[in-house]
């Protein structure tokens, strides 16, 4: 049996940690840890030369929530009915997120979600809206107290879809609709763009994120120059270590909102039996095994990440293992928003991108950079015919 | 009676044929490794191909994706990218490179160390090379954004966030990377000019500059030539660099046709469109390897 997946540093080590005791209670199944790139395209792109030419290995494979549909649609990775999985205690948007065609091809792992990270230092409490946020910011870079108001990832990769998807939800827009239309080029979206640009001409964000990706926004935190930072729950576990400038002196909130509903993008690791495994079976037990609440706990100990299990925010099975007390990181993903569930995703995204860094570097203005955007994703829904949802 | 000769194939035509015979695992190689490859990738580029959508199939689609991709502006947009680059890049290369060459060559002790150091840009992996530019244009204390802030004090720029000026590293760093490999080439046909014409020429009071454009610069041609030609055809498919650097953004300025072939491909599974623009990348850069060779000809006869 192989596994691939990201084996890096201590979410690495635990990874390994369970698979070799899960190899202990099945000595009938050896168990492979692949290691793959920590690149999320890198990977993408290794799975797919996989995957395409039909390799059985990787048996069990840590997917991307974005990949689930394509790799679904392609036929890499097997529908999971068959295994009678038990889906009731997962959060039903990572369900969806893993569903294609009403059935589910891979079982939630992780949860991620964008959070606003805060000094505690320097404020009372979060700000419930974007415009609290600027004011703070504004307040704080006159006092001179940080250099940078809010840092995120601005550079033109999959990263600044999450960013703009919050925002949007925070204005009260949408990428797709319920039918499965654009809605892109929407009044609130328009008015979400029109905003975080605003804010890197105001200089409460710094042009600066216009190439930085999660790690460079971290940095910025740690080292104490930014006020609040748009991160995932990672970031906690590494910025509370010893050498971070903040250690014991932020901490993390739901994204403000401003006039919608405040979301988080929702995203995340999940696992999947490759199609063409030559041990189906067991790699489903090792997918069951990781998934299990135990190995979660353990894993939301250990490296502060979310489980994608509901049922364990209850009572205090992770009280304080994570960033943020279990009851709000709950609520947090609740109210996540999935990016558009379709096999063409990536295409559509890197459309998106496109436009949203050329309105960002000050090549488009926000309302032709969406109506640019929306023109070139409503060709590519008509061209792959995927327009009105599952064909 | 049995001292008649057979009369057998000529010499010539023997040693034709044993040519033939021994060329054969190198021609075999060639057509395994170039011609199998290249006729495969236009073979998918005539078929709607998308690893995606398997319930489509894969209809034949003859050259619907070549007008496609001539109608499509990210397309067009990346050949002008390429085109705007490889002529800035190769440009810079030639005159750098040349001025390495005369001033290697005038040194009259420790060419070998000096052909050394000049040489060690190029050793470096190419991949390498953007990530140390990428660092010395970061907006997180890069060396030249605290450089120019020095000279012009205030001036803040994000050199990777700019369209124009995410430009500027790349070409550089191209430059820097490959100025070696032309100089080395322009050394070689310096080192091949026979000083006694420079000799003559100044005892007839020639000036330096006259003995530089009428006697070494036209003997240099052929080596010109050569670096021109591969330079060009490099710079044409370049990816590596602008991948690490600056990953084509910011949106699209920087976007080369490689790289937009490799996203077409491997990230949207658009396989007939991406080998379709594969194909176009390989014709642009035959013609001009057709075009650089017919140029390069009749220099040779003339030596």
């Amino acid at each position: 049996l192989t596994f691939s997946g990201s084996v890096l540093g201590a979410e690495g080590a635990i990874v390994r940690r369970q698979i070799e005791r899960f190899a202990s209670l099945h000595r009938d199944l050896p168990v492979d840890i692949r290691v793959t790139p920590d690149s999320a395209d890198a990977r993408h792109q290794l799975y797919v030369q996989w995957l395409n030419a039909w390799a059985p290995e990787p048996d069990v494979l840590q997917l991307d929530v974005i990949w689930t549909p394509e790799f679904a649609a392609a036929g890499w990775i097997l529908p999971l009915d068959r295994f009678a999985p038990d889906t009731g205690d997962f959060f039903p948007a990572t369900l969806a997120a893993n569903t294609w065609q009403g059935r589910l091809f891979a079982v939630p792992w992780l949860v991620d979600v964008g959070m606003l990270y805060w000094r505690t230092d320097l404020l009372a409490g979060p700000p419930a809206t974007f415009d609290d946020l600027v004011g703070a910011a504004r307040g704080a870079l006159a006092a001179g107290s940080v250099s940078q108001g809010l840092v995120w990832q601005g550079a033109r990769y999959e990263g600044l879809v999450c960013v703009f998807v919050e925002h949007l939800a925070a204005f009260g827009g949408r990428i797709l609709d319920d039918r499965g239309a654009v809605a892109v080029d929407s009044p609130e979206a328009i008015r979400a763009l029109a905003f975080m640009r605003q804010a890197i001409d105001d200089r409460v964000v710094p042009r600066a994120v216009l190439t930085w990706q999660e790690e460079q926004t971290r940095f910025a935190f740690q080292n104490g120059e930014a006020l609040f930072l748009r991160n995932w729950p990672y970031a906690a576990t590494l910025m509370n270590r010893a050498g971070s400038a903040v250690a014991g002196r932020f901490a993390a909130a739901p994204m403000p909102s401003a006039g919608g509903v405040p979301a988080a993008a929702l995203g995340g690791a999940q696992l999947a039996v490759n199609a063409r495994s030559r041990h189906p079976e067991a790699a489903w037990r090792l997918v069951a095994y990781l998934t299990a609440p135990e190995q979660l706990i353990e894993r939301a100990r250990a490296a502060g990440q979310f489980p994608a299990r509901r049922g364990l925010y209850e009572g205090d099975a992770l009280a304080g293992a994570l960033p943020v007390p279990p009851e709000d990181a709950r609520r947090i993903i609740e109210r996540a928003v999935p990016r558009p569930v379709t096999p063409i995703y990536t295409e559509l995204s890197s459309v998106l991108q496109v436009h949203l860094h050329r309105a960002l570097t000050d090549q488009e203005s926000p309302e032709d950079a969406l109506a640019n955007a929306a023109r070139g994703m409503r060709a590519i829904l008509e061209r792959t015919g995927l327009g009105g949802g599952a064909p | 009676v049995s001292g008649r000769v057979r009369p057998g194939p000529t010499l010539e035509r023997r040693e034709a044929r044993l040519a033939w015979l021994l060329m054969t695992p190198a021609l075999g190689v060639l057509v395994i490794l170039a011609a199998g490859p290249l006729l495969a990738t236009i073979w998918e580029s005539l078929f709607r191909h998308d690893l995606r959508l398997p319930w489509l199939g894969r209809p034949f689609n003859g050259l619907g994706h070549y007008t496609a991709a001539l109608a499509d502006p990210r397309f067009r947009e990346a050949l002008l990218h390429t085109a705007g680059f490889t002529i800035a890049s190769v440009g810079l290369e030639l005159v750098f490179g040349l001025l390495l060459a005369l001033a290697m060559d005038a040194l009259l002790r420790l060419r070998g160390l000096a052909r050394v150091i000049v040489l060690l840009p190029w050793a470096l992996p190419t991949v390498v090379a953007a990530l140390v530019w990428r660092f010395l244009f970061d907006s997180q204390g890069g060396l030249a954004g605290r450089a120019l802030d020095a000279v012009v004090p205030g001036a803040d720029v994000e050199w990777l966030a700019g369209p124009i000026s995410a430009w500027v590293p790349t070409v550089l760093a191209d430059g820097w990377k490959t100025t070696p490999f032309v100089a080395l080439l322009m050394l070689a046909g310096l080192q091949g000019i026979d000083r006694s014409l420079d000799e003559a020429a100044r005892l007839d009071g020639a000036s330096a500059w006259r003995r530089f454009a009428h006697i070494t610069l036209p003997l240099l041609r052929p080596a010109i030539v050569v670096a021109l030609v591969f330079r060009t055809l490099d710079a044409f498919r370049v990816f590596d660099l602008v991948f690490v650097l600056t990953g084509g953004g910011p949106g699209t300025s920087t976007e080369v046709v490689s790289l937009y072939a490799f996203t077409s491909l491997l990230q949207h599974l658009r396989f007939g469109y991406g080998s379709a623009l594969s194909v176009i990348v390989f014709l642009v850069g035959f013609t001009l390897a057709i075009v650089y060779v017919r140029a390069l000809g009749p220099a040779r006869e003339a030596r």
